[in-house]
């Protein structure tokens, strides 16, 4: 992109926990302003202890991290959580506070805002997360994905400029995971706040990222969506996953069916298919040759890697 | 799962419940201190009368109050046996050359009745408030940060590790333990014990993690917004004026 403002800048990150883990080892990457980045990792793969630095929670003079284009660690605290927001995996660590009100209200406070502003944006944060009369409720009695919602109020209501977010969708029920999806692209495309999220939902992936980077202690691969899917035996020795609809096409494309574009979410497909069948007068043809067989059974291998070790 | 929730009823309505809470943690409070150094027993009976009274014009449901009354009521009674035999004083009753004492008696009815007292003044302070707002009017009535803050965890986080707590105990009925008061039984549940404990310090880290997160650096950050209205101030002033009302009275009941 030209002329595009750095808004998260890694160089030369490397960091162990005290007990001798090695969580991450000679991270680069950098995020413009405006970009939708997914993380994608296996188990362990040191996401969660990445996005601790990109807030300063974790203090690592081993490595460097800017943030429009300042040190983290030269950022006062009132500015460093105006940059960057973190939503972390469990709600219930995130809403410490007696009520809802005061958890929304607690970043706020701490940037030193006066009262009236400290309301107008608690309420802000909330109406854009669809609870709005949820202030004076008690976090133990909200369900996870209200607990979830309010988390990710609690840090909008810091107005970040980059909005980090750790499995947002995790353990939703398929109506909030949605929700949740096209919340955060909202806030890329309306608010334009920089998203970087990790997630291990493949399916709901294409739908926030513009460009995605794969995370096992090291960067292994950075690209867009449909090159990191592409990639069979990247995904493989990362014990990844490619999109349901993704690999349905790839077996189509066994059968004979042809198209450049193979779709990554069901949209994508419907349109695509609605698009090739009326390009070829109305019907698409499939078929059965020798080698088909043995061309399916080798995508079937490629991507379940979860059913390998039985064969 | 159940909680032990004291709050259950805090959004009822009664002039207990509209009482400013600042005013009220104040005046209830002088109010058990008065009541708890009393020492003429007839005072304490009226002071625990009129806790009583303050009970039914707060409309807790009775049944709430008394199972936690009750409780301490139980903790106590062993006094009424005790006391008797071992205070020195007029001899009501003697069995077989053990003296049963009218002021031993007295002096365990005294410590009960008191205790009473303090205990449901206590209650209705605590349960016609939500623990949030009581939380909050300590913080305004500028009771020390740390203080307010490790109840404020406290209420926050007894409600998560009993939900975890409870978790691991069926998923370990699920794989059928009972527990048993032999060994196996003890140490299993000393593991499980350990594990919530280690549970906890994890969390207490990824919660002091997200609150650095949101820029916390020690003070404890929250909006108060109470107000005094005149009918506060009227009913505190009672309240303390019969705190003091009855060490005064005492006084001149014993000169
Ligand atoms: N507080 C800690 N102390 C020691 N080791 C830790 C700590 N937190 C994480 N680790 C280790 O660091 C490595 C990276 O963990 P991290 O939580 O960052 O992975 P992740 O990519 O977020 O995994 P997941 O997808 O399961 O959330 C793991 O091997 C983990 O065991
Ligand atoms: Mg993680």
């Amino acid at each position: 992109m030209i002329g595009a403002v750095e808004a998260i800048r890694v160089k030369g990150l490397s960091y162990s926990y005290s007990d001798g883990t090695k969580a991450l080892e000679d991270i680069d990457l950098t995020i413009n302003e405006g970009e939708k980045v997914v993380v994608v990792g296996p188990n362990g793969a040191g996401k969660t202890t990445f996005f601790l630095h990109l807030n300063g929670t974790i203090k690592n003079p081993g490595g460097d991290v800017w943030v429009f284009g300042k040190k983290i660690s030269d950022l006062k605290i009132e500015e460093r959580i105006h940059q960057v927001g973190v939503v972390f995996q469990d709600p219930d660590d995130q809403l410490f506070m007696p009520t809802v009100f005061d958890d929304v209200a607690f970043g706020p406070v701490n940037m030193g805002l006066d009262e009236k502003e400290v309301e107008m944006r608690v309420h802000k944060a909330l109406s854009k997360v669809g609870l709005e009369d949820f202030e004076e409720k008690v976090p133990h009695n909200l369900s996870y994905g209200q607990k979830k919602r309010v988390a990710l109020a609690a840090v909008l209501s810091m107005e970040p400029r980059v909005l980090v977010l750790d499995e947002p969708t995790a353990n939703l029920d398929p109506k909030s995971r949605a929700d949740f999806i096209n919340l955060i692209i909202d806030l890329n495309e309306i608010d334009g706040i920089t998203t970087i999220i990790a997630m291990h939902d493949v399916n709901a992936l294409p739908a926030l990222a513009d460009r995605v980077y794969v995370l096992n202690k090291r960067v292994v691969a950075e690209g867009s969506p449909r090159e990191i899917f592409s990639d069979w035996s990247l995904l493989k020795e990362n014990s990844l996953e490619a999109p349901d609809v993704f690999k349905l096409f790839k077996v189509l494309n066994c059968f004979g069916y042809s198209s450049d574009d193979l779709p990554l979410s069901f949209d994508e497909a419907v349109e695509i298919l609605t698009r090739t069948i009326e390009g070829t007068e109305g019907h698409i043809h499939l078929h059965i040759h020798e080698h088909t067989h043995k061309e399916i059974s080798d995508v079937m291998n490629s991507y379940n890697h979860h059913r390998n070790g039985k064969e | 799962m159940e909680y032990p929730e004291i709050d259950a009823y805090a959004s009822m309505d009664s002039p207990i419940h509209r009482f400013d809470p600042r005013a009220k943690i104040v005046s209830f409070t002088l109010l058990i201190f008065s009541f708890v150094f009393v020492n003429e027993i007839r005072i304490a009976l009226l002071g625990f009368l009129f806790s009583f009274l303050i009970l039914l014009i707060s409309r807790l449901p009775l049944a709430f109050a008394l199972k936690r009354i009750r409780m301490v009521f139980f903790f106590l009674f062993p006094l009424l046996l005790v006391m008797p035999l071992t205070v020195e004083g007029r001899e009501v009753l003697n069995i077989t050359g053990i003296s049963v004492s009218f002021d031993g008696l007295i002096f365990a009815s005294l410590i009960i009745i008191r205790a009473l007292a303090a205990v449901t003044l206590a209650l209705i302070m605590l349960a016609t408030t939500r623990f949030d707002i009581t939380i909050k009017a300590l913080y305004a009535l500028k009771v020390p940060g740390t203080l307010v803050q490790m109840l404020m965890f406290t209420y926050r986080y007894i409600f998560v590790i009993t939900d975890e707590f409870s978790r691991m105990w069926e998923s370990m009925e699920c794989k059928g333990f009972r527990l048993k008061a032999n060994y196996h039984g003890l140490s299993i549940f000393g593991n499980i014990l350990g594990m919530i404990i280690i549970k906890s310090y994890d969390r207490t880290r990824r919660v002091y993690e997200s609150m650095v997160a949101k820029g916390y650096s020690g003070k404890p950050n929250t909006l108060v917004h109470l107000h005094m209205s005149t009918k506060d101030y009227v009913l505190s002033t009672c309240m303390v004026g019969i705190a003091i009302f009855v060490h005064v009275y005492q006084l001149m009941f014993t000169v």
